[in-house]
């Protein structure tokens, strides 16, 4: 198994460049996650470490080898697509031991690794049906297992759930998971949905506009986001972002005024930032309860999940308000709410986005 | 439900299909009842539809009449045949090629491809002959065999590339990060999935073969013995008469052939035709 490295690695479609100056260290054995919204290049990178489409500049390293010109076997990578992209026409036995095929391996040793990735994927009895005959969790299986006798040193994964559905996706999720324990692979993996990659991944690599806006672990993220954009994506449901205005900023934090007129001390490095700046404050709807005193919202929408109640409304100033409430709480639609929210608990960031770093939040390992 | 017509529109829809079938049918029929008649009743007046003296005399005499017609009908199928596989060995990888990689003047040759369609055979036959001459090929089986694969060539290149197109990209993605080359994946992904679709392509190749071949027998070949069915049948016509009931009885026997094919393989037509229209 080996390490990924990707060196300044830019992709552009005529004059449309869709990635820049991507660099990333995946680390051996690790499961990452490229995520971001549709045309965030997140597809487009995991094509060109998989070889499919060609780099306009920079280097792929795999396993300290220079493969940004070799042919994706000899890269050491698999690939499982999102259409799974099975061969319908051939058995379950057939589509798996295609890539062996291709090598042309004898007969017995290539039995032997269908079987064995068969039995790793449950699919033993499966063997001899065609994949429109399976369900669809079922072809995911067998196109990981097409993907898992080649032994490749990089399992690259294109969206592979988005075509099941909610409840499938679930258990996939978990079976991948377990996949990735059991081949002690390195894997890269791309969805659009932060979930998956909040469940999955040992690292996470948000990406938006064929840039890297963060790489760390999901609770890194979650805690500590660069910044407005992956505090917005990450996290469900989104963070709240208000403009406020600067009106003091020191070393023990920074003081706001919310566009609604509700003031606030906040223990962030102040930076460069000084009164009278424009900045936006981020609070997670799961950071703010419901009390005497604080934030006054007025509730439009209730959603009672049970375990919790997503409340949504809208503030002073009419900026839109979420707040995730305990599943009993007294809450009516049409009625005014006040929610309080611990200062260290709140996200700054600075009109470029940029985020002002907490001090107070818990500190992550990388 | 939009399936669902009233009685009132059902009788509608079924008398315009009756119509349009009588257009087409109805010459077919009366071959077929030429062809049960003695001459001499054909062209008695006023018409009869239905008479008394049907027999099938004529397709026992007209192997007399003209002895080569097992022959001629054999030309037929072979020279169509020959055709119809020249052209698949030219078209698949054609097709292939036009479907999926990008080189200089895609568009354009395309686009030429289609124009040579749109010229019949006819006009082209005098600067055909004298390349024909030149190569030696008059009067061979290969003087109507070359000329029917080059003008087969356009139409069986629109039509399989345009089949090829709606075969996933990302199955010959999954061969090629697998190792495959392309000639593999083409033999082994592309072409069994393309089975109906090769199928549609070989039938239209096989039916233009076959319709085309007059053409070029009667003016690229003089020998009696690679005559096809369609130029064979002129011999019907003597210097006294013409056996009319022995002829469309010869050119019912000719067609039959491609009925038969048509009726076993219609519906890989209807499929291949609309592949892909919907999401399945």
């Amino acid at each position: 198994m080996a390490t990924l490295d990707l060196n300044a690695i830019s992709k552009s479609f005529g004059s449309a460049k869709v990635l820049h100056d991507i660099s990333l260290a995946i680390k051996d054995k690790e499961f990452v996650v490229f995520v971001g919204p549709s045309g965030c290049g997140k597809s487009t990178l995991l094509r060109i470490i998989a070889g499919l489409e060609e780099a306009s500049s920079g280097q792929i390293v795999i396993g300290g080898d220079d493969v940004s010109d070799a042919h994706p076997v000899d890269r050491g990578i698999s690939m499982v697509f999102q259409s799974y992209a099975l061969y319908p026409h051939l058995s379950v036995y057939e589509n798996i031991a295609f890539p062996l095929r291709v090598q042309k391996m004898d007969a017995a040793e290539m039995d032997s690794r269908v079987q064995k990735a068969a039995a790793i994927l449950q699919l033993t009895d499966k063997l001899q049906l065609k994949p429109g005959q399976l369900s669809g969790g079922q072809r995911q299986r067998v196109a990981i297992g097409r993907s898992i006798v080649r032994n490749p040193k990089v399992f690259l994964f294109d969206e592979p759930l988005s075509n099941l559905d909610a409840a499938l996706r679930g258990d996939m999720r978990v079976e991948l998971s377990q996949l990735h324990r059991d081949l002690d692979a390195t894997m890269v993996y791309v969805t659009h949905d932060q979930v998956e990659a909040m469940t999955m991944a040992d690292r996470i690599v948000v990406l938006n506009g064929g840039r890297v806006e963060q790489f760390g672990s999901p609770m890194e993220l979650y805690h500590h986001p660069a910044t407005k954009f992956v505090a917005s994506f990450i996290g469900q449901p989104n963070m709240n972002l208000i403009p406020a205005t600067v009106i003091g900023a020191d070393a023990t934090g920074v003081s706001v005024e919310l566009d609604g007129g509700h003031r606030m001390a906040l223990p962030v490095a102040a930076g460069t930032v000084k009164a009278g700046d424009k900045v936006e404050v981020g609070i997670r709807p799961e950071h703010v309860e419901v009390s005497s005193k604080g934030l006054e919202i007025s509730v439009n929408v209730l959603e009672r999940l049970g375990g919790v109640s997503i409340t949504y409304g809208v503030i002073g100033d009419g900026t839109r308000f979420c707040a995730s409430l305990p599943g009993d709480a007294v809450i009516e639609e049409g009625r005014n709410l006040t929610l309080s929210v611990a200062p260290e608990n709140c996200h700054v960031f600075d009109a470029n986005g940029d985020v002002l770093r907490r001090q107070a939040a818990p500190e992550m390992v990388a | 439900m939009m399936d669902r017509y009233t009685k009132l529109q059902m009788v509608g829809i079924y008398a315009c299909v009756a119509v349009f079938l009588t257009f087409i049918l109805l010459p077919f029929f009366e071959m077929f009842m030429a062809s049960l008649r003695p001459l001499e009743h054909l062209f008695r007046s006023p018409y009869q539809f239905w008479s008394d003296d049907f027999s099938f005399d004529a397709y026992k005499q007209m192997w007399v009449t003209v002895p080569l017609l097992g022959r001629y009908i054999f030309n037929s199928i072979y020279i169509s045949f020959m055709v119809t596989g020249l052209t698949m060995i030219f078209v698949v990888p054609a097709a292939y090629a036009y479907a999926r990689l990008q080189f200089p003047f895609k568009n354009l040759s395309l686009g030429i491809f289609l124009g040579v369609n749109m010229f019949t055979g006819a006009v082209l036959l005098i600067p055909l002959y004298r390349v024909l001459r030149t190569m030696g090929l008059l009067n061979t089986y290969w003087a109507m065999i070359v000329p029917g694969v080059a003008f087969l060539i356009p139409t069986g290149i629109w039509l399989l590339r345009s089949y090829l197109e709606k075969i996933p990209r990302e199955l010959e993605e999954a061969a090629f990060v697998d190792g495959a080359s392309r000639l593999y994946t083409l033999r082994r992904v592309v072409l069994p999935l393309a089975t109906p679709g090769l199928i549609v392509v070989g039938v239209a190749v096989f039916i233009g073969a076959y319709a085309q071949q007059f053409l070029f027998a009667i003016t690229f070949n003089q020998t009696r013995e690679l005559q096809p069915l369609p130029a064979g049948l002129y011999e019907f016509i003597g210097y006294q008469s013409v056996t009319w009931n022995e002829m469309m009885a010869a050119a019912l026997v000719g067609v039959l052939p491609v009925m038969v094919i048509f009726l076993f393989l219609q519906k890989y037509l209807v499929a291949g035709l609309t592949a892909g229209a919907v999401k399945e």
